[in-house]
């Protein structure tokens, strides 16, 4: 496989004018972009607009993209310079006045500390993040191994077969089943009455 | 009354189990996510919108328009009926105009002060008050959350607010007093959020003909102001810190004035240090006590200086904190 | 369910896939939304697992890059490039109303009723002794504010106006539209020019929002 084919195979038709292909995109990469943004703005809401306005400058400037890097590596670099932009140009503490030092500390340290995230996200994400929980610490020991190989150690399969002692096939089957087992739940959760799209005005 | 949503009798039910098993950290923190997405909607968004304003058994319309265009601040709050005032901000000028009174009061400030900084809710904020979201609710076809703010002791007031799920703009506000009742409310009628908004809505639509015209000079440097004393507080209720100070002049003096901030958080409180001066022909002195809605002035007399404490805290609490305010010789 | 197709999905999305089975399968990516739902749950089982604290694990955010994508001209410029697919916007799990998205260039419009009935209009309302419990999703009771007690105002002048532009600098931003806005109002205005005496005796109403 060459490195980057599955991004490259969606850019290249985004590039081409599907964009249905970008949405597969940020699908794929908003958590991580979202993560990396709250390392500039401590408020969660703000590093979703942020990442938001990366996507898009990002889709505007996918014409000058030529794979001379990873997709994601390029979108990251994209994402850090809008976040650093953004944190520049709203940053306005009123200069005349001398701010309360400590303060200011308490709060830094209380945002991290804290899981700041809206009510509605927090209602789903809570119930998102259990329902992979036990679905996971259901599935048959070489399933789970598997997945969490793939998505918490960042293994490819290559790597995952050589831990598993298995062919690299199996990973792939493994890791594929796990996610249909996980998806199964997953997908109650989304589709059933809390899924389904509202009417708003 | 239709039948709530799936989505809000889930979420009502699980808001219920967290209540009754005791509020997990993962709650807390939520609420005061709200306060904080509603007040970057206040200070960044544009939006023009209509409103009413309740106090004291007086309901009035208003229009604000609030535009934030290459880190310039401008809004025009206008009384729509009765009064005809109207308050604009443009860049580093603040207007008021009075028709009421056929005066305009001007304040320059200069570009560093046109940027508006407001306290920030701490963890100290939180011991003073009880934040929690106890719901949401559908306020005319707008999915909202409603956030208490909860005061914990006489010296603070509380508030309901009514957030907008999508855009964070608070559709309803109620003041609140210790004991839960509204003291003042504010709902908007119609709102929009434009993504342009032209330099023409922010003009007046007063007639100044005929107006006195009353604007600042440019503030001192703040070694001379409130003279060659720094003036703080003795003593502050619970939770009060001082936050800042800083040295202007106020339209129609020439007097510099020390402008102290203190704030728990939530609620500030400014107190204004000025010489003593007599009264001018025509102008009645700021009295002892004052009200603004449900904001309250204290003034009081100290060494041959005037200090007056302002802010959106019962009277009490402006009273105790003006006369506290005290000078230490240099 | 095709499991040979969802094979390579899970296999595409780890990067694991042959080249030429990514063209075809972006291909049908791009335009089957049950598939692109489930490239998006991957997603999320992976934000799960790596238990990313204070990311939501599922931000409104796909949704509003789509709307705006949606607007902006394709990017090749082809007339089959316009190819705006009608349903797009569904596909995602829509959490927030899906009217808005940041940075879009439309006018957002909230026209609302105009709210609750004045307070003098609610003195032939029956008195029922109030709560301010609001029962979450059962409709909203609100009290009715109801006046002060009763105290003399002395007169606030041009001076008021001063320490009220003054602190509207430095406080909340809920705060300083309450100060502003009462400053405005004729209640101030009047105040200016006469005291104003005991009132009539305070209640406290409750009444509902259909």
């Amino acid at each position: 496989m060459s490195a980057d084919a599955s991004d490259l195979s969606l850019v290249h038709r985004v590039q081409r004018g599907d964009k249905g292909a970008f949405d597969a995109l940020v699908l794929k990469y908003q958590h991580k972009l979202v993560k990396l943004v709250m390392r500039y703005v401590r408020n969660p809401a703000e590093a979703e607009d942020i990442a938001q306005e990366a996507f898009i400058k990002a889709y505007r400037a996918l014409p000058q993209f030529r794979g001379d890097s990873a997709f994601y590596t390029w979108l990251y670099r994209i994402a850090i310079n809008t976040a650093k932009n953004a944190v520049v140009s709203r940053d306005r503490s009123p200069i005349e006045y001398e701010l309360d030092r400590s303060n200011e500390e308490s709060y830094d340290m209380q945002s991290r500390m804290k899981d700041a995230e809206t009510p509605e996200g927090l209602v789903l994400t809570d119930e998102i993040r259990s329902t992979v929980n036990a679905a996971i610490d259901a599935l048959p020991e070489d399933l789970r191994t598997a997945i969490v190989l793939r998505e918490l150690e960042g293994l490819s399969y290559e790597e995952i077969a050589a831990a598993m002692a298995c062919p690299v096939g199996t990973v792939r089957s493994r890791i594929f089943r796990a996610r249909e087992a996980i998806d199964r739940r997953l997908r109650q959760v989304f589709e059933g009455g809390l899924g389904r799209a509202e009417e708003i005005g | 009354m239709s039948r709530p949503t799936f989505r809000n009798e889930h979420f009502a039910a699980l808001a219920l189990a967290w209540t009754a098993t005791g509020v997990a950290p993962a709650e807390e923190q939520a609420p005061t996510h709200w306060l904080e997405r509603m007040n970057q909607a206040l200070t960044t968004r544009n939006y023009d919108g209509t409103f009413s304003h309740w106090h004291g058994g007086h309901v009035e319309m208003l229009r604000i328009i609030h535009r934030v265009q290459d880190g310039t601040v401008s809004e025009r709050l206008a009384s729509l009926d009765g009064s005809g005032r109207e308050f604009v901000r443009t860049g580093a000028s603040l207007s008021c105009y009075l028709p009421d009174k056929r005066t305009v009061v001007v304040e320059q400030r200069p570009p560093e002060k046109s940027l508006v900084g407001f306290p920030a809710v701490t963890d100290q904020t939180a011991s003073f008050y009880d934040i929690r979201e106890i719901g949401r609710t559908r306020l005319n076809r707008r999915d909202t959350h409603i956030i208490t703010v909860s005061p914990k002791d006489e010296y603070r007031y509380g508030y309901r607010l009514w957030i907008d799920d999508s855009t964070a703009m608070p559709l309803k506000t109620q003041l609140c007093d210790t004991h839960g009742h509204v003291i003042e409310q504010i709902v908007f009628a119609s709102l929009t959020l434009p993504s342009r908004i032209p330099d023409s809505a922010f003009r007046t639509e007063v007639s100044t003909e005929g107006f006195q015209w009353l604007r600042n000079e440019t503030p001192p440097p703040p070694a001379q102001a409130g003279g060659a004393m720094a003036w703080s507080a003795m003593r502050l209720p619970p939770g009060f810190k001082m936050t800042g100070r800083s040295a202007q002049t106020l339209p129609g003096s020439t007097d510099p004035v020390d402008h102290l901030v203190f704030t728990d958080g939530l609620a500030s409180v400014s107190v204004f240090v000025e010489p003593q001066r007599a009264a001018k022909a025509g102008e009645s002195p700021v009295a002892e006590t004052a009200e603004v809605g449900s904001s309250s002035a204290f003034s009081t007399v100290v060494d041959g200086h005037k200090i007056t404490a302002v802010g959106e805290v019962p009277p009490d609490t402006v009273r105790f904190i003006a006369t506290q305010v005290k000078a230490h010789g240099k | 369910m095709n499991e040979e197709l969802d094979s390579q999905l899970s296999a595409m999305f780890d990067d694991e896939l042959a080249p030429e089975q990514c063209e075809l399968l972006a291909r049908r990516l791009s335009r089957d939304e049950q598939l692109k739902s489930r490239w998006g749950r991957y997603a999320v089982i992976g934000a799960a697992i790596r238990s990313e604290r204070g990311v939501s694990l599922n931000p409104p955010l796909a949704g509003r890059v789509s709307a705006v994508i949606l607007t902006e001209p394709a990017l090749s410029g082809s007339a089959a490039a316009q190819g705006v697919r009608r349903a797009a916007l569904r596909w995602w799990q829509p959490i927030a109303g899906a009217a808005m998205a940041a940075g879009v260039a439309a006018v957002s419009v909230l026209w609302l009723r105009a709210q609750g009935p004045l307070p003098g209009a609610t003195l032939s309302a029956q008195r029922t002794a109030h709560t301010d419990a609001i029962a979450p999703g059962q409709g909203l009771s609100y009290v009715v504010p109801r006046a002060p007690a009763a105290r003399a105002v002395l007169v606030p002048s041009t001076t008021l106006a001063n320490y009220v532009v003054a602190h509207s600098m430095v406080s909340s931003p809920v705060a300083r539209r309450n100060l502003l806005s009462a400053f405005m109002t004729s209640e101030s205005a009047n105040a200016a020019s006469e005291s104003i005496t005991a009132a009539e005796e305070p209640h406290d109403v409750q009444a509902n929002i259909p």
